[in-house]
């Protein structure tokens, strides 16, 4: 497993060269923005059994054929899992990001997942669904964009009360984690 | 890869926990830590060439007779190698620095060096001789900030501790 740092040492020793100037400054951009990132980090695990549920849930609405008899979420069980192992993906997401680097996702929750559903019979299309879901809510979380959808009288849903700022660079890599496991998925 | 961020990140999988408050505080410590040690990282390296003959110059100077026949530093290419060698240490202590923790050190610098080392009768004395004086020569303000100085030892001194 690497973050930002390590995976800058990994790629200078493959060079055999010393880290300086260049790759200093993007490590640089990691330390200026570190409140941020752990900002963002707690906004999705502050949050997270909210983002899996209403993910899951967004994911039934639109295919109500999942919690029917013979569906990938009917029964309980079946649907317990689903909610598990949405909650592992965004755990992982959330490591991913407090990294900075994708490589604890890839290795120990990407890796063969793909594989492994096809073997269940759990449907990769709605599995990427429930991801992007996930990816809408997270990326609202952190930038505090979160609304409270179509209902205007509707109040439960949260802002994270954080000191207002650009996270335009941290919501695109968070972004891009969830786009990683989309693709794994596909 | 040894760091503050994949320790936590492997503590809190093993539990199977998201990334709590304690997790976070842990990883902030390590980024305050951070702008010291990237500095005395960027100095590290714009000084490389020049620390690294100056380190091996001590070690010869203090031990003249690896440079006699059938010692270790007995014509030029074996001389070269103990610089090539110095050099190795000084940008695993640059990785050090830019990680924040030993893991390069560890991995690899310090695994199998003492099998290395017994096997092809190399001295370690020089190389501890080399690394003190470059922990000795290095000053604030002159190389870099008290902080930064700081942290640049303490991996020296990891190094030299696990040569002695």
């Amino acid at each position: 497993m690497l973050d930002a740092f390590s995976r800058a040492v990994v790629s200078a020793d493959s060079k055999n060269a010393a880290i300086g100037g260049n790759e200093l400054a993007g490590l640089r951009a990691y330390v200026a923005a570190g409140n941020k990132r752990l900002d963002a980090v707690n906004a999705i695990s502050s949050n997270a059994s909210c983002i899996v549920s209403d993910a899951v849930t967004g994911m039934i609405c639109e295919n109500t054929g999942l919690i029917q008899a013979g569906g990938n979420c009917y029964p309980n069980r079946r649907m317990a899992a689903c909610l598990r192992d949405g909650e592992i993906v965004l755990r992982y997401i959330s490591y991913a990001l407090l990294a900075g680097d994708a490589s604890v996702l890839d290795d120990r929750c990407l890796n063969g997942l793909k594989e492994t559903y096809i073997a269940l019979g759990v449907p990769l299309q709605s599995a990427a669904r429930a991801v992007g879901i996930m990816k809408a809510s997270s990326t609202a979380h952190i930038n505090e964009t979160n609304t409270s959808g179509t209902n205007p009288d509707e109040t439960r849903f949260r802002k994270m009360e954080t000191i207002q700022g650009d996270c335009s660079a941290l919501v695109a890599e968070a972004a891009s984690y969830f786009d990683r496991v989309a693709s794994a998925l596909a | 890869m040894k760091s503050v961020v994949t320790t936590v990140v492997t503590a809190a999988d093993a539990a199977g926990r998201f990334p709590s408050q304690n997790d976070l505080e842990a990883v902030q410590g390590n980024i305050q830590r951070a702008t010291a040690r990237l500095e005395a990282a960027e100095k590290l390296a714009v000084g490389m060439d020049k620390v690294v003959r100056e380190a091996g110059d001590a070690c010869f100077k203090k031990y003249p007779y690896l440079k006699q026949a059938g010692e270790a530093g007995s014509n030029q290419i074996k001389v070269d190698k103990c610089y090539r060698d110095l050099g190795h240490y000084m940008r695993l202590i640059n990785y050090c620095l830019v990680v924040g923790g030993t893991g390069p050190l560890d991995e690899w610098g310090i695994a199998g060096a003492r099998e290395v080392y017994r096997t092809l009768n190399l001295p370690t004395a020089a190389y501890v001789e080399a690394l003190t004086y470059t922990r000795d020569r290095a000053c604030s303000p002159r190389d870099m900030s008290p902080q930064a100085l700081n942290e640049l030892k303490s991996y020296l001194d990891y190094a030299i501790n696990s040569l002695s």
